[in-house]
């Protein structure tokens, strides 16, 4: 048998069967299929086909009707908080508990210095630099620096500490528990901290 | 257009549908009778056995009320069809969850043949219907939809959620496919 390569006549032949096509249409599809040996045997087929699918259930129209419930439009409901709303309201509230920290480690710093408040002293800028990846483990570093002011390497909070005694450093700890403008978390692990020794250092 | 006045046959399906929506229970009655038979046809033909009737219920039950949501932009009948594609889906998928869970019974097995027993008239339609279980699942909706049902392969595409090409190749290999099983037989 010849394989028919009329693509499109082959495709109309489920529409011939259910009599969609108009006249002309028809007229030249039937002609085709009379000197179209493939096309005889995929009509033959689709018959079949379509004659195996009358046997459903029949269904009982009124029944299916009574349990259609009576139109009812919908009216828009009132908007629920969006997800993205709800996101961007938690990483502001983050931000504040951060800016708190850092703000509450500021006045712990300030009180610590031996002139208590000092209003003129210049702000301190802390740059966290993260380890590199291929190296082992290791914390990330903070530089503390204030501009203009002498440096060594230590933290402001903890300046001198190691020339403390031991009843020295427990009158500190115990006046730590003092303080009340702690953040409720603990900060990061301090490992390098530069106080400023040159003055002309910015940020690095 | 009022409740009251009567349906003309060839009102078509917007027209119907806009009559219940104001309040013409009627126009639900004529809906549901135009095309109850054809999802009926569909769900059978492509393998559904039992509850064919709660089906076609529930794909109308769900159709009313999401009215809606239906902007014209297919065929009611499409929109029909999609639907009760849908929730045959989700059948089988709650049918296969049961089923790795619940051993099969030799009672369910003779019960799913009994059934089948009353889609089959004869010899011949047993061969048709092997022949279209041979097919792959969206061979065989696409063909049924096409052969049986008498639809576009735009209408199909969009039951299906396909495209019209693909829906064209489906049938094409789907009619090779039958041809070379009953062929064989």
């Amino acid at each position: 048998m010849n394989e028919c390569t009329d693509i499109e006549i082959r495709e109309m032949l489920p529409d011939l069967l259910h009599r969609t096509l108009d006249a002309g249409t028809r007229k030249r599809v039937e002609e085709h299929v009379a000197s179209c040996e493939e096309c005889t045997e995929d009509l033959e087929v689709l018959r079949a086909v379509k004659a195996a699918a009358v046997f459903a259930p029949t269904i009982d129209v009124n029944r299916v009707v009574g349990r259609i419930a009576p139109y009812a439009r919908i009216t828009p409901a009132v908007e629920a908080p969006s997800r993205s709303r709800v996101v961007s309201w938690l990483v502001a509230a983050s931000f504040l508990v951060v800016l708190a920290g850092g703000g509450s480690l500021l006045v712990v710093q300030q009180k610590d210095s031996p002139g208590g408040y000092a209003p003129a002293r210049p702000p301190q800028t802390i740059i966290v630099v993260p380890a590199p990846i291929n190296q082992p483990a290791k914390q990330p570093t903070t530089n503390v620096t204030t501009p203009g002011s002498t440096g060594t390497h230590a933290l402001a909070l903890a300046s001198g500490v190691e020339t403390l005694s031991d009843n020295a450093l427990r009158q500190l700890m115990s006046d730590m528990n003092s303080f009340d403008a702690l953040p409720a978390s603990e900060p990061e692990p301090v490992m390098n901290v530069d106080n400023g020794d040159t003055s002309d250092q910015g940020t690095r | 257009m009022t409740p009251g006045s009567e349906i003309r046959p060839e009102e078509t399906d917007m027209e119907l549908i806009r009559r219940w929506k104001a309040g013409d229970g009627r126009a639900a009655t004529r809906l549901v009778g135009r095309h109850s038979q054809a999802l009926a046809r569909f769900a059978a033909s492509i393998g559904e056995r039992e509850g064919v009737e709660e089906l076609v219920q529930d794909t109308f039950v769900r159709a009313f009320a999401s009215l809606d949501s239906f902007r014209g932009e297919s065929s009611f009948r499409t929109w029909l069809f999609s639907i009760e594609r849908r929730l045959m889906l989700d059948r089988r998928r709650a049918e296969r969850r049961s089923r790795e869970t619940v051993p099969v019974e030799e009672s369910d097995k003779v019960s799913e043949y009994g059934a089948l027993d009353l889609l089959i008239a004869d010899e011949a339609q047993e061969r048709v219907r092997r022949s279209l279980e041979a097919l792959s699942p969206t061979q065989r909706e696409v063909f049924t939809l096409r052969v049986q049902q008498g639809m576009s392969y735009r209408e199909i595409a969009e039951i299906v959620g396909s495209t019209e090409g693909a829906a064209r190749v489906h049938y094409h290999n789907a009619i090779q496919r039958v041809k070379e099983f009953l062929s064989d037989e």
